[in-house]
């Protein structure tokens, strides 16, 4: 079958893309072919166990608890030494070996004799010694099986998990997860209705249900080979996401990584409590079943119907339901979906009356284990997709073998403490107050399930960015740090006016030194005039002491007292009443340099109505020296009949920047003078496109509103404008607050015109559509800013446009985590660059509600 | 009186060139601006804008404005821009103002044009 076909195959079940279909299949192959060969071996297992005293199935759990840390660690060695494929391979021979001892121990318990033949001398030998122990202790093989089963499970999974790993990256695997959790679903519905059948028709005995399974391991034997036979070339595809091998992922290691990590420790908590309250669970389980059925063929059958159940109802579950509800309600509440719908269940226990004692706790331990086989699977691998690789690597083995089985030692300790201090082995027939009594338990252990699942919740999200860097600095934060824009405007205009007069440029200086952060460099910098700034060569213009215009001008200027004169003649009535005569005068020279001189002039005299008259004149001046030094004192004096008069030059790209300055001048007041302006259609667009930025420099509650009130009129003239002023108060002004409803109103109508963009592409170059996209994309981004973390925000759109694939997964994760379900559907498929065309526009089409 | 500004656009492997002579500074016809065009290369989709400065004799503070409003669009896209064969005189006010801290200033073009395909 060609890749296409078998991809489109699959996307019945999972988001397969392209080259990943073949190693998709196989690791659904082999994650079916080990969950089959499970639920055959499980019903055993249970069936065999319940058989026995009850007091022993906390000792069998309390086993696979202890020793369960030696397996780990000679499993970490062997992940460590052999080679990954040579690993698996070993492993999976190891578990048909010691299936068919198995079958060949619990054969001789049954017939008491050998029956199989043998060889040699010697092995008739080895067998009649074994045979003798074996039946002088039944209980040890039960109890040795039971050990090996838990074993086998934890080490079929965690080796499966480390396929996924070796052969996708992250965000592949994430995307695939529900593909493989089907095919272990189904793998399992199979074993579990093989097991069913076997035993309901009384086919095979009990034990010769083991089997089956050596044949089932060896299909995942070769499924695996082909995995990684197929390796070398998915890597090519795979990028810098794909998951390394483990370097020393022994258990102390891994157990360093859990302490070391306080999310991974929350983790490993939430994961144990879940799991406390499973053992539990299944002991109320059990406790009903033995109750109800004496015998193990029927007990085998009970069990092995029961697991059929609700693995058929998992996979319906899971197929109709773990995306949409991952997708829908993120993982929030898929993590709290089964410790709240178990809360309810086992609380369930103290209100049923004893008859149905057993579907209760069939519907609870059913409860229970579809949730861990569907939605909290599916949640716990999402759970370690932020944790770095390597330690992911340590943490997650030392969690899932050694924690776990921890965990359900503990519950058997608790089970057994709980018998002997309630007398359980002398209250026959009251098995619905021992049920009862154990639910005490059990409701305790949910409770604390559930607080650490809102623990690691909130955890997530800051583990989820640690690995988002940023790719680059903002252009406002690199220039803020930098320079300061205003002196430095300032300076290239003193330097200018040099050449103009020296009045002016004394004029200039006078402002400048003023201010404290000039530096010697700068200040050597004005002592010369512009045309030896052109004439002069670098190393000349570090040397201007002996070459300034004025020699000792700089430190004439910088005597405070001196200063204080100039100041004070600047403030004399009778300096003002000259001046005043003169200003209609000069104001309308037709000499250039005197409008200019007096325009600069103005802004150090008293704001009279000769001054503010005149002042008016000069923003009107059709040179645009004149009036950017026009409007410069008009910054100082804030007249309010000079605001018409700024708005105007905001059409002039030569004197925008000096009219905004002067408009924000004005301060917040200046706002209620600009909003009308802004939302009239009647004025030009240059002038209204320049008015945001006004409206950001003043930064308070009343501009956001205006910008955000003008950002509804949706005028696409405007936009751009309005979303780079919002994005700048935003940075500047935290404390500033914007309507969430109007902000996502405004999000979703802007990609939602994004969207259009990839479903219907301008007439044009592609360069040109894709500029677009990325423009538009911008704005989004940069309007999310008001409603989440600014810096998140920022981190996750440098690194979808420019972040490693291991950086762009971990930035799409975080904004699926962020965003709500209706802007995630829209955003989302226009950013994942792993989509093909067609997938895309399917998806935008589905967001968009279209046909 | 100003030395008008006259702004070439050239292509080299995907960079935009600007080839700029004259004076970038405020004159009292409106003409077209530096941000303008480089809003026009962002629209037609190119990140990477290099500034030939060679031929600029002077820049005031509405060329500066322009310089940094047109650094402002392209940074903030993720692209480049980049500035080469700027005076020394231009250099050492750049220099003095830090403005040199923010633009990636360059001495030779042909160099400049190779350092966009560094990281």
């Amino acid at each position: 079958m060609t890749d296409g076909r078998l991809e489109r195959l699959l996307r019945g079940f999972g988001d397969v893309r392209g080259r990943e279909a073949r190693a998709a299949l196989a690791l659904s192959a082999y994650f079916f072919l080990i969950t089959a060969a499970f639920y055959i071996i499980k019903p055993v297992k249970e069936s065999l166990l319940i058989g026995i005293h009850p007091a022993w199935w906390s000792y069998a759990d309390l086993a696979t608890a202890l020793l369960i840390g030696f397996v780990v660690a000679l499993n970490a060695r062997l992940l460590d030494r052999l080679p990954r494929r040579t690993y698996l391979t070993a492993s999976l021979l190891f578990f048909v070996a010691s299936l068919l001892v198995f079958w060949l121990v619990f054969d001789m318990i049954r017939t008491s004799q050998v029956q199989t033949p043998v060889a040699d001398s010697s092995g008739i030998l080895f067998l009649l010694w074994a045979q003798t122990v074996i039946l002088r202790a039944p209980l040890v093989p039960v109890i040795v099986f039971s050990f090996w089963a838990d074993v086998f499970i934890a080490m079929a999974v965690t080796q499966f998990w480390i396929a996924v790993n070796d052969v996708l990256h992250a965000h592949q695997a994430k995307r695939l997860v529900g593909l493989f959790v089907t095919g272990g679903l189904v793998g399992g519905i199979a074993g579990a209705a093989i097991a069913f059948l076997a035993t309901t028709l009384k086919a095979v005995k009990v034990e010769t249900l083991l089997l089956v399974c050596p044949v089932l391991l060896l299909l995942a034997l070769v499924t695996v080979n082909f995995v990684y036979a197929g390796r070398q070339r998915i890597d090519a595809a795979a990028g810098d996401g794909r998951i390394g091998p483990a370097a020393g992922a022994g258990a102390p290691a891994g157990f360093g990584q859990v302490l070391r990590h306080r999310y991974l420790r929350l983790l490993a908590a939430m994961l144990a409590s879940a799991i406390l309250a499973g053992t539990l669970i299944n002991y109320q389980f059990k406790t009903a079943v033995k109750s109800a059925y004496p015998g193990d063929q029927a007990r085998t059958s009970y069990i092995a119907g029961f697991l059929l159940v609700i693995l058929a109802v998992s996979t319906v579950f899971h197929l109709l339901t773990t995306d949409r509800f991952l997708k829908t309600y993120g993982i929030r509440w898929a993590i709290s979906l089964a410790p709240l719908a178990l809360l309810l269940g086992s609380a369930a226990v103290f209100v049923i009356p004893a008859v149905l004692a057993l579907p209760w706790a069939s519907l609870v331990r059913g409860a229970d284990k579809g949730f861990d086989n569907t939605l909290s699977q599916s949640v716990r691998e999402l759970l370690y997709i932020p944790v770095p690789a390597d330690v992911k690597y340590r943490a997650k083995i030392f969690i899932d073998m050694f924690v776990s089985k921890f965990a359900t030692g503990c519950g058997a300790l608790v089970f057994l403490g709980l018998r002997a201090v309630r007398n359980f082995d002398y209250r026959a027939g009251q098995d619905l107050a021992i049920l009862r009594e154990i639910g005490v338990l059990t409701v305790a252990a949910v409770l604390v399930w559930l607080v650490l699942t809102r623990l690691v919740y909130r955890e997530y999200p800051a583990v989820l960015k640690q690995p988002i860097r940023r790719k680059w600095t903002p252009a406002d934060e690199v220039i803020r740090e930098h320079v300061d824009e205003d002196l430095t405007l300032k300076v290239f205009n003193t330097i200018q006016s040099r050449e103009r007069s020296t009045t002016l440029y004394l004029m200039n200086i006078f402002d400048l030194v003023r201010r404290r952060d000039l530096t010697p460099d700068l200040r050597g910098l004005l002592g010369l005039k512009r045309d030896e700034i052109k004439a002069r060569g670098m190393d000349a213009l570090f040397d201007v002491g002996g070459a300034a215009f004025f020699p000792g001008l700089e430190e004439a200027v910088d005597d405070p007292a001196f200063r204080r004169e100039i100041e004070l003649v600047f403030l004399l009535p009778v300096y003002q009443e000259i001046m005043a005569q003169r200003l209609g005068e000069m104001a309308a020279s037709p000499a250039e340099l005197d409008r200019i001189e007096v325009a600069k002039l103005i802004g150090r005299m008293v704001p009279n109505p000769p001054t503010i008259e005149a002042l008016g004149r000069l923003l009107r001046d059709p040179s645009a020296e004149v009036a950017l030094y026009a409007l410069e004192s008009a910054a100082v004096h804030r007249h309010p009949g000079h605001v018409p008069l700024i708005l105007d030059q905001l059409a002039n790209p030569m004197l925008r920047a000096a009219a905004q300055t002067a408009l924000a001048a004005y301060g917040p007041g200046v706002a209620a003078l600009v909003a009308p302006a802004l939302a009239s259609d009647g004025t030009p667009v240059e002038i209204r496109r320049a008015l945001p930025e006004v409206l950001a420099r003043l930064g308070t509650q009343t501009a956001a509103d205006i910008l955000l009130d003008g950002l509804g009129r949706r005028d696409e003239a405007l936009e751009q404008a309005l979303v780079d002023a919002l994005a700048k108060i935003r940075l500047d002004r935290p404390e500033i607050r914007f309507s969430h409803k109007a902000v996502r109103l405004e999000l979703l109508g802007l990609v939602r015109r994004t969207c259009e963009i990839v479903l219907d592409p301008p007439a044009g170059p592609p360069a040109e559509a894709r500029a677009l996209l990325d423009i538009r994309l911008k704005r989004v981004f940069d309007l999310l800013t008001l409603l989440y973390p600014p810096e998140d925000i920022v981190k996750a759109y440098q690194n979808i446009l420019q972040g490693t694939a291991q950086s762009t997964d971990y930035s799409l994760e975080h904004l699926d985590m962020l965003l709500d379900r209706e802007l995630k559907g829209l955003l989302l498929p226009l950013v994942d660059a792993g989509l093909s065309p067609e997938e895309r526009a399917q998806r935008l089409r589905r967001a968009l509600r279209l046909k | 009186m100003a030395t008008p500004l006259i702004i070439k656009t050239r292509e080299v492997s995907s960079i935009v060139v600007f080839d700029i002579e004259g004076e970038i500074s405020r004159q009292d016809t409106p003409q077209v601006t530096l941000s303008s065009l480089v809003q026009d290369e962002l629209d037609r989709g190119r990140r990477n804008i290099l500034l030939d400065l060679s031929g600029v004799g002077f820049i005031d503070s509405y060329g500066v404005g322009e310089i940094l409003a047109s650094y402002k669009s392209i940074q903030n896209l993720g692209g480049r821009l980049k500035l080469c064969r700027i005076s020394p005189k231009l250099l050492l006010i750049f220099k003095i103002t830090g403005l040199d801290r923010v633009l990636d200033i360059r001495e030779d073009c042909s160099r400049a044009l190779e350092s966009f395909s560094q990281a």
